[in-house]
């Protein structure tokens, strides 16, 4: 029995669905006392003075604490900047001098209950003194703007321009060239669960435990150490269920470093679970991008050229690593296709706003969206159907490895297949009929259609968090029983079922018997927890090797008792049995016993004892192996190349310009997949919040950085009746630099129905004779109104 | 200025998953906030506070309600199941439970206790739904995670599994 590709629920279900799941907001300690924190009410400001006296007379409040307090005993929190010639940025757990944004931590106050710490934190006087926001990134640029950050000079965290080739001299000689200007908004994860934290500190043994609602437990640590300048080994910190992550969990928040200070202080455990308001306002945004593009074809559809001038509003500046979304959205460009004269430039703008955080999707789905936005105007330009301007244009399946010009180093690949069995499933060709006979029944249906290039295994050089390996260790007990320890994690995927899945397949074990330890730092081996996918191809790929060694000995060992070659063995079903004679086997259970129980046997005693071991895993796939620019100066940044076309089909109400998704078709090929249940499952929440940012989601802030959409009711997340039904299925393309063959699939799906919804938008209102290339997101009822007026306007016809 | 800050508690006498509970509570606690901190029934999850996602959803007098915006107060006297109390035991999951974990209706598990109990509202209103029927019945619950397509399914398999009789099985579908 082979697990590796068998669809089964997760092994989380049952605990969760039972309602006795444990997230931090779940855990009490003896003596708890609760944080609550005071936050900037404006989006720039000098701090001129803060007065606790009010709050520290309350009853019940236990301590308040300011930036002072913050600077004397604590070290700045490590910044992710700088790795790729960022500006430098200094910061700590709290706001010092200056607030940057709306929701900025400032202060906070710790009482034996919620009431009386918020009460307390009401009390915290701070007087300000207001200074002219940035809260546009166009504008962030002009000479005699306010500046984000003094020292810098300007708002720009980085820029960089690339040029290959000459897109000019090519654009000179077109046939053609398309204009456009992409726009994605401002919007963020919105897990269910918010942040939550809860920090104990033990003086006797000097030990720090600290429960987080996180990703990454040991680079947590790591940067706790610094900041709190603790050894290592005094922080254990625990990733309890998570509900819900999709990057924007990833560290380090200020709160983090500020719950531990405290804890270490009062040597009371100290608890603060987010609001809902707060998380919007401080939990991470993503996505603000303009990405405005220039691009030349000829007319068989080839792109000759292409220019694009990409504009990042990554809000103030922090320790997230979300401004890499600006460089992985340069970098990504052009993605599947074959055009060798291009020239991105690429300018990260600081602004008053809350800091980016990642986000499922890393930036990716702004390049997507403006390449797929080219593809469908050059074949309206052509007349070429839309699939085939793309195909003219794909690289081709025998040129892989590819290294495009960015220096983004593909794997392999079949885009040609992928997007046939797309338009098959979604019956492509057959859609014309349909929608002649749904204009005559006066409904305005569209297609569109989408390729997405979703890498996976981010690494970035020195990073200590998005790097491409991770570890996991393996035990057999001498009872057989099998336990996995990784240093990968899982805030509600679940990889963990799927790496139980690659253990089981080493050791012939069932995955209901093997038990998976992930995110406490105590226990599992160090590794950087979970992000772009890497917990199943790092920590699975390290699982693999680690199952096998002990699957080795355990052959070894079985071959001596059995009288045979650990060649003809085969473990199966909890045996381990001579192939081709059924009756012959021992028992895994037996054999780990021999090596645990009887180690001085003839059949065990040449082996080390023990059945426990740790292996580390390396992905391969970056230049000399070393991760080092190539002669041109070009770094490659992913390990995988997961790709994937999407068929998505809208009605458009001319008269209110809502659009409702009628089908949403998707070919993934995301290589070998370790478990089709757990993918699908996680391609439809991709799909869901790709769907919201094309449609509902947005982050709204006013001209004076205030937070317009801060609560659940003014943010617009979908809901089941807002969603179609998903059509999935999957190529398979393995990975030929890991033993899995897998390329991870957590992040895929979240481009391509955004993008296929503009496209199917656009197609729709050429059924009422309307052009209109919808470029700004979300395409609301509101804005797709307007871009249906404005085209009424510009043809100066009217729709029957 | 203390006088005003002062904490107020009022008792609050009320049945939870068929056990009574006496609890004396701050006048400004909200239900989930009870069931969770002062009862230990942590199954009940707040992701909002203004009664959107439908993570706090429980049953009060045999309705479903946000509990994040009910007053504990309020409860005095009243009768609350919350998912700690739908299971036949204590290792037994209820039909509609064993549904959403056969046929992959969670992922982090953060809605799925509101999710749940939204489903046996449903169910119970309208035992055979279309599938229509069914996103509309649970369009109070935010799922981040799933896009909800699983969840559907899971009602699906709910449905006949309690049409077939309590615990009858069927197969899941991917």
């Amino acid at each position: 029995m082979k697990y590796i590709g068998k669809g089964i629920p997760g092994k989380t279900n049952q605990v969760l669905t039972a309602g006795k799941g444990t997230f931090v907001g779940d855990i009490t300690l003896p003596g708890i006392c609760h944080l609550a924190v005071v936050r900037s009410p404006h989006a720039h400001a000098r701090i001129k003075s803060i007065d606790t006296s009010a709050a520290e007379q309350l009853p019940g409040v236990i301590t308040t604490i300011t930036g002072e307090e913050i600077v004397r005993n604590t070290k700045p929190i490590p910044t992710h900047s700088s790795a790729l010639g960022e500006k430098k940025f200094q910061l700590y757990a709290l706001a010092i001098d200056k607030v940057r944004y709306v929701g900025e931590p400032v202060a906070a106050a710790v009482a034996e209950d919620r009431f009386i710490a918020k009460q307390a934190a009401e009390l915290i006087n701070v007087t300000y003194e207001d200074l002219p926001p940035v809260v546009d990134a166009e504008k962030a640029l002009e000479a005699g703007s306010a500046l984000v950050v003094d020292e810098w000079g300007d708002n720009i965290l980085s820029s960089r321009i690339e040029v290959h080739g000459d897109p000019d001299a090519r654009i000179k000689e077109a046939a053609g060239t398309v204009r456009g200007d992409v726009r994605t908004q401002r919007y963020t994860g919105v897990s269910i669960e918010p942040r939550g934290y809860l920090a104990s500190y033990d003086r006797y043994r000097a030990k720090l435990t600290f429960w987080a609602s996180t990703q990454s437990p040991h680079s947590l640590r790591l940067f706790l150490s610094e900041i709190l300048g603790l050894r290592e080994s005094q922080i254990q910190v625990i990733e309890p269920h998570v509900g819900g992550a999709f990057g924007l969990k990833l560290p380090t928040y200020p709160e983090e470093p500020l719950i531990c200070y405290l804890a270490i202080k009062l040597e009371r455990p100290v608890r603060w679970i987010e609001e809902r308001t707060e998380n919007l306002l401080a939990g991470g945004h993503a996505r603000e991008m303009r990405l405005a593009f220039e691009a030349a074809y000829e007319n068989d559809g080839r792109v000759t050229a292409l220019k694009v001038r990409l504009l990042a509003d990554v809000g103030a500046p922090s320790a997230l690593c979300g401004w890499g979304m600006a460089n992985v959205a340069a970098f990504l460009i052009p993605a599947v296709y074959k055009i060798a004269d291009v020239r991105v430039e690429r300018i990260t703008v600081i602004t008053n706003k809350c800091p980016w955080n990642a986000y499922r999707a890393y930036g990716k789905e702004a390049s997507m969206l403006m390449l797929e936005r080219m593809m469908d105007m050059i074949a309206e330009r052509t007349g070429m159907d839309r699939a085939e301007v793309r195909l003219r244009n794909f690289i081709q399946p025998n040129e892989f490895p590819y290294k495009q010009v960015s220096g983004a180093s593909l794997d392999s690949g079949n885009y040609q297949r992928v997007l046939a069995s797309a338009l098959k499933a979604a019956d492509w060709r057959g859609f014309p009929a349909l929608q002649a006979s749904a204009k005559q029944r006066g409904e305005l249906i569209g297609i569109g259609l989408a390729y997405e290039l979703t890498p996976e295994g981010g690494c970035i050089p020195k990073s200590s968090l998005l790097s491409a390996y991770d570890g996991t260790r393996v035990q057999v007990s001498p009872k057989g029983e099998i336990t996995i320890m990784t240093g990968v994690t899982s805030p509600g995927c679940g990889n963990e079922t799927g790496i139980a899945q690659i253990v089981a397949d080493e050791l012939g074990v069932s995955p209901d018997n093997i038990t998976v330890i992930q995110g406490d730092t105590d226990v599992c081996p160090f590794g950087l927890g979970n992000s772009s996918s890497r917990s199943v191809i790092f920590g699975g790929s390290a699982a693999k090797l680690a199952a096998g060694e002990l699957r080795d000995k355990m052959a070894r060992v079985a071959a001596r008792m059995l009288e045979v070659s650990p060649e003809d063995l085969e473990l199966d079903a909890g045996k381990i049995v001579v192939r081709g004679a059924p009756s012959r086997f021992v028992s895994f259970g037996d054999v780990a016993g021999t090596i645990y129980r009887d180690a001085f046997t003839l059949a065990a005693c040449d082996e080390e004892p023990g059945l426990d071991t740790t292996r580390y895993f390396r992905h391969g796939n970056f230049d000399a192996m070393n991760k080092q620019p190539d002669p041109e100066g070009r770094l490659n940044f992913y390990s995988t190349w997961p790709n994937g076309a999407t068929i998505a089909v809208v009605r458009v109400d001319i008269e209110t310009g809502i659009v409702k998704v009628l089908r949403l078709v998707s070919v993934h090929d995301a290589g070998v997949l370790i478990n089709p249940m757990l993918v699908n499952a996680n391609l439809h929440g991709a799909f869901a919040q790709s769907l919201g940012g094309a449609l509902f989601e947005n982050l709204v802030y006013d001209d004076a950085g205030q937070l317009l959409t801060a609560t659940l009711m003014d943010y617009t997340m979908p809901t089941a009746v807002d969603l179609p039904n998903f059509e999935t299925s999957h190529e398979e393309t393995p990975s030929p630099f890991n033993p899995l063959g897998a390329k991870g699939a957590g992040e895929s799906g979240i481009s391509g129905p955004m993008a296929a919804v503009a496209g199917a938008i656009d197609n729709a209102l050429l059924q009422a004779g309307l052009t209109v290339h919808v470029m700004e997101m979300p395409l609301t009822p509101n804005r797709v109104w307007k871009y249906i007026e404005d085209a009424k306007i510009a043809q100066g016809n009217t729709p029957k | 200025m203390q006088e005003s800050y002062k904490t107020m508690k009022t008792p609050v006498e009320v049945t939870v998953n068929k056990k009574q509970y006496k609890v004396d509570v701050d006048t400004r606690m909200i239900l989930a906030d009870m069931l969770r901190e002062e009862l230990r029934l942590t199954g009940t999850h707040i992701g909002c506070g203004t009664g959107n996602c439908g993570a706090c959803t429980v049953i009060l007098n045999g309705e479903t309600v946000k509990s994040c915006c009910i007053i504990a107060a309020d409860v005095n006297g009243q009768e609350i199941t919350t998912i700690e109390g739908i299971s036949t035991s204590a290792t037994e999951l209820h039909p509609i439970q064993q549904a959403f974990v056969e046929n992959q209706g969670l992922q982090c598990g953060y809605c799925t206790p509101g999710m749940v109990l939204s489903t046996m509202q449903l169910l119970k209103d309208n035992p055979n739904p279309t599938e229509d029927e069914i996103r509309h019945g649970i369009s109070g619950n935010l799922c981040r995670c799933t896009g909800y397509q699983f969840i559907v399914q899971s009602i699906q398999d709910a449905a006949k599994r309690l049409s077939n009789g309590n615990g009858g099985k069927s197969t899941p579908s991917r």
